[in-house]
């Protein structure tokens, strides 16, 4: 199946969900078909390199030291590790660091769906307070004084100098390249006719999962989501009552994303999808996060309310929380013990048996530009900080590391 | 002069009304071109007196001054939180931070000297480079929290973070009525700038009638300074300057062209300014970047000389380490530049007359700064619906 005929699926899959047929009907759960790139950035080996390193590199960061992978560390499955991401210095992040594994597969990126490119996401992600903190013209102008940079942006996008949107393509490239290995995954060995790459225990799991469970209406087709958002009452991460800096971040989100004063002044929790639509039935909704993967991106959820894939069957068992909305979109499963170990063993079948892990590129070195008509090569190199450190993080890291399984 | 949008010296002018001063601020322009008519010979007859006492201390709110104080010197007012306005503009180090050229954010390395901040609240331009209006100073503030080079702030962060600080909107509350906000972040910062001046400096006792204030070297060296050596044709007038912009050909300092990082900052300042061929030049282009105008590529502003003994090192980009190499940059008659201002010419200044108007330049400096880093509040938890 290709991935456009899985989107518009998609629709199909959210008829049914207000209704209550759970069996079939479903985009097909199957291995990711190959990935796709935009027209107007098709994804070549030069690209992907060149965006390899910037995604290490802390030029494209306010302060120097704030790379991508600061807060997606392939070895903490691409994520922080962490129930909520860490932050620029000096701030604190509001949300989980999602994974980038599999993220090329996503029609909107963030988990309120606000960006929709992974070109745009890279660039907002850099340039946000919490994040990233850079000023779009002075990394642009870091990156000009690379000459390794030069000669490869030239190569790639044929500029005379490294132009900073460009910078977030070749980001995007390298980020369609991180993504499942079917071959390592025992559910993908599974549906491709291996009867013995799961257990019997999951099998039970799998049949619970497109049956009793009803976790099939959300997390379906190849990415095991369903792309759209859904407000299922996940509590808030009670670390936004305790620390102050935490409570800076939700009220400069509500502030900067325009909701109106009383909203502003009273809000205490993250609404989701409702700052991208300003629509009231928009609170409280994220989109379905992919399930794949799922064994190596704890915590969990868009908060990390939850350490443990236990803690989140519980949580659906339970049918879910409160929801913003006061109707539920869940119910109690009823799940039995055994049950929930068969969820929990197919749940285990998801993700690569291996992390997918890649070494920190060297980083190319700054080099003053010659002035013209001079000789080069009589400048002395400087060499860049190092990526992911945060030697100047003055703030303790208040989620606590999660250990996994 | 051209291309600044306002010019106005209405409210706070930091003039006498009654000046004895041929040279008003509002007539600075006309009055520079005056005297760059005149030759020397004709300049040391001129009976005018390029100098006035220093202005009076202009009317201060004093409770926005005294929460000014504290932002000040408060680092959550920059992106990291690892820097205030006085980590480059510090008390100790003459209002300035004592280096060559300025440190900046985190990162980054700053391309110019960190002015000092002494009297600046009676100027006609701000910055090195005449690109901001001195009479506002809310301006300058927001401009060096926001810049990626300076402080690097997102403002709607700052406003947020001295929100969950209740003594901060307790003074907010007074200083202005209502909650912390951007525009009065940047005007309580500019209201303590106005604080900041000098004070007791022998020159400024003498010009208020101090018979005794000034020594015998120092007033020869004045003489020098009125006439000879013709540093009153730019540095006249209540703050020791013609606030107005000059290519003097100050030698580009060599830190620029063998480091990455403070290329990086001065080209991406040419380039946040629109300023044409941004990626072929290296000379810090001063002006040019507000006129675009080839005829003020290298100038900068007329810095004020007050507290000059508490300022090194000196000229835009620090390259002279200490007022006996200032003196003798002017006696060889300046440096190389197209856009020389024409009446740098060698002085011919005996080793007496060096001394004499080192020794006068000295009595321009007032008392250190007294001002210690206040008490910074903290953080506390929100109270909802309120903040």
């Amino acid at each position: 199946m290709t991935t456009k005929t899985a989107f518009a699926t998609a629709g199909l899959a959210a008829l049914l969900l207000s209704g209550t047929a759970l069996a079939g009907g479903y985009p097909d759960l199957a291995p990711l078909p190959p990935v796709s790139s935009p027209a107007d950035n098709p994804t070549t080996p030069e690209k992907v390199e060149l965006g390899r390193k910037l995604f290490w590199d802390g030029r494209l960061s306010g302060n120097g030291s704030m790379a991508c992978v600061a807060c997606h560390r392939p070895d903490l499955g691409w994520g922080t590790g962490g129930a909520i991401s860490l932050g620029y210095p000096g701030t604190q992040h509001w949300r989980k660091s999602q994974t980038i594994l599999n993220s090329a597969y996503y029609n909107k990126l963030f988990w309120d769906g606000a960006s929709t490119s992974l070109e745009n996401q890279a660039s907002a992600a850099a340039a946000g307070a919490i994040a990233g903190n850079g000023d779009d013209a002075m990394m642009e102008m870091r990156l000009r004084v690379v000459p390794e940079y030069v000669t490869a942006f030239k190569q790639v996008f044929g500029t005379e100098w490294p132009n900073i949107d460009d910078a977030w393509k070749a980001i995007a490239a390298f980020q369609r390249t991180i993504v499942t290995d079917a071959a390592k995954v025992p559910f993908d060995r599974f549906t491709k006719g291996d009867a013995t790459a799961i257990s019997d225990d999951a099998k039970r799991g799998l049949d619970l999962f497109k049956g009793k469970a009803g976790c099939i209406s959300c997390h379906n087709g190849t990415l095991l989501s369903d792309q759209k958002f859904y407000d299922t009452g996940v509590p808030d991460n009670p670390v936004f009552q305790s620390d102050p800096v935490f409570q800076i971040t939700l009220r400069w989100q509500h502030y900067q994303k325009g909701v109106s004063e009383q909203y502003y002044r009273t809000g205490t929790t993250d609404d989701g999808l409702y700052y991208v639509t300003l629509n009231p039935q928009d609170k409280g909704k994220f989109r379905t996060p992919s399930l794949r993967e799922i064994g190596w991106t704890g915590p969990y959820m868009h908060n990390g309310v939850f350490d443990t894939l236990e803690q989140v069957v519980d949580f659906y068992d339970k049918g879910g929380g409160e929801a913003r909305s006061g109707t539920k979109v869940l119910k109690p499963l009823g799940l039995s013990e055994q049950e929930r170990k068969d969820l929990l063993a197919f749940l285990g079948t998801l993700s690569m048996e291996q992390q997918l892990l890649m070494a920190d590129p060297a980083l190319p070195e700054s080099k003053p530009l010659p002035r013209p008509g001079a000789a080069s090569n009589q400048s002395p190199a400087v060499t860049p900080a190092s990526s992911h450190q945060h030697p100047l993080h003055p703030m303790p890291v208040t989620a606590p590391a999660q250990k996994k399984d | 002069m051209r291309h600044f949008r306002h010019v106005r010296h209405a409210a706070g002018d930091p003039m006498p009304k009654t000046s004895r001063l041929p040279l008003k601020v509002g007539t600075a322009a006309l009055a520079a071109a005056l005297l760059l008519a005149l030759s020397p010979a004709a300049r040391s007859e001129d009976k005018a007196d390029p100098f006035a006492p220093l202005p009076e201390a202009p009317k201060i709110n004093e409770a926005r001054a005294k929460l000014g104080e504290k932002l000040f010197f408060d680092p959550r007012l920059s992106g990291d939180t690892q820097h205030s306005c006085s980590s480059c503009h510090d008390p100790a180090k003459g209002w300035g931070d004592g280096q060559a050229l300025s440190m900046g954010y985190t990162g980054v390395e700053y391309f110019r000297n960190a002015p000092p901040l002494f009297n600046v609240a009676g100027r006609k331009y701000l910055m090195w480079d005449g690109r901001l209006d001195g009479a506002d100073l809310g301006t300058l503030v927001r401009d060096m929290l926001t810049e990626a080079h300076t402080m690097n702030a997102d403002t709607r962060m700052v406003q947020e973070r001295l929100k969950q600080v209740p003594e901060y909107v307790e003074l907010f509350d007074k200083g202005f009525g209502g909650d912390p906000y951007g525009g009065k972040i940047y005007g309580a910062v500019a209201e303590y700038l106005k604080t900041i001046r000098t004070t007791n400096a022998p020159f400024d006792r003498h010009l208020k009638g101090d018979k005794k204030a000034l020594n015998e070297a120092q007033a020869r060296g004045m003489k020098l300074f009125a006439g000879k050596a013709g540093c009153a044709s730019c540095h006249n007038g209540p703050l020791l300057t013609d606030q107005s912009l000059h290519a003097l050909g100050v030698a580009e300092n060599p830190m620029i062209d063998a480091d990455a990082a403070r290329q990086t900052t001065m080209l991406r300042h040419f380039a946040t300014m629109g300023t044409p061929n941004y990626m072929n030049l290296r000379d810090d282009v001063g002006n040019y970047v507000v006129s675009k105008d080839s005829k003020d590529l290298g100038k900068f502003i007329t810095p004020s000389l007050w507290d000059i003994g508490q300022t090194a090192p000196y000229m835009h980009n620090g390259t002279l380490p200490n007022l006996e190499a200032v003196i003798n940059f002017y006696n060889q008659g300046g440096g190389t530049h197209p856009n020389k201002d024409e009446r740098l010419k060698p002085l011919n200044l005996s080793k007496k007359e060096k001394a004499d108007l080192a020794a006068f330049l000295k009595s321009l400096t007032g008392d250190k700064p007294t001002v210690a880093k206040p008490a910074l509040p903290e953080y506390g938890l929100r109270t909802v619906g309120k903040n």
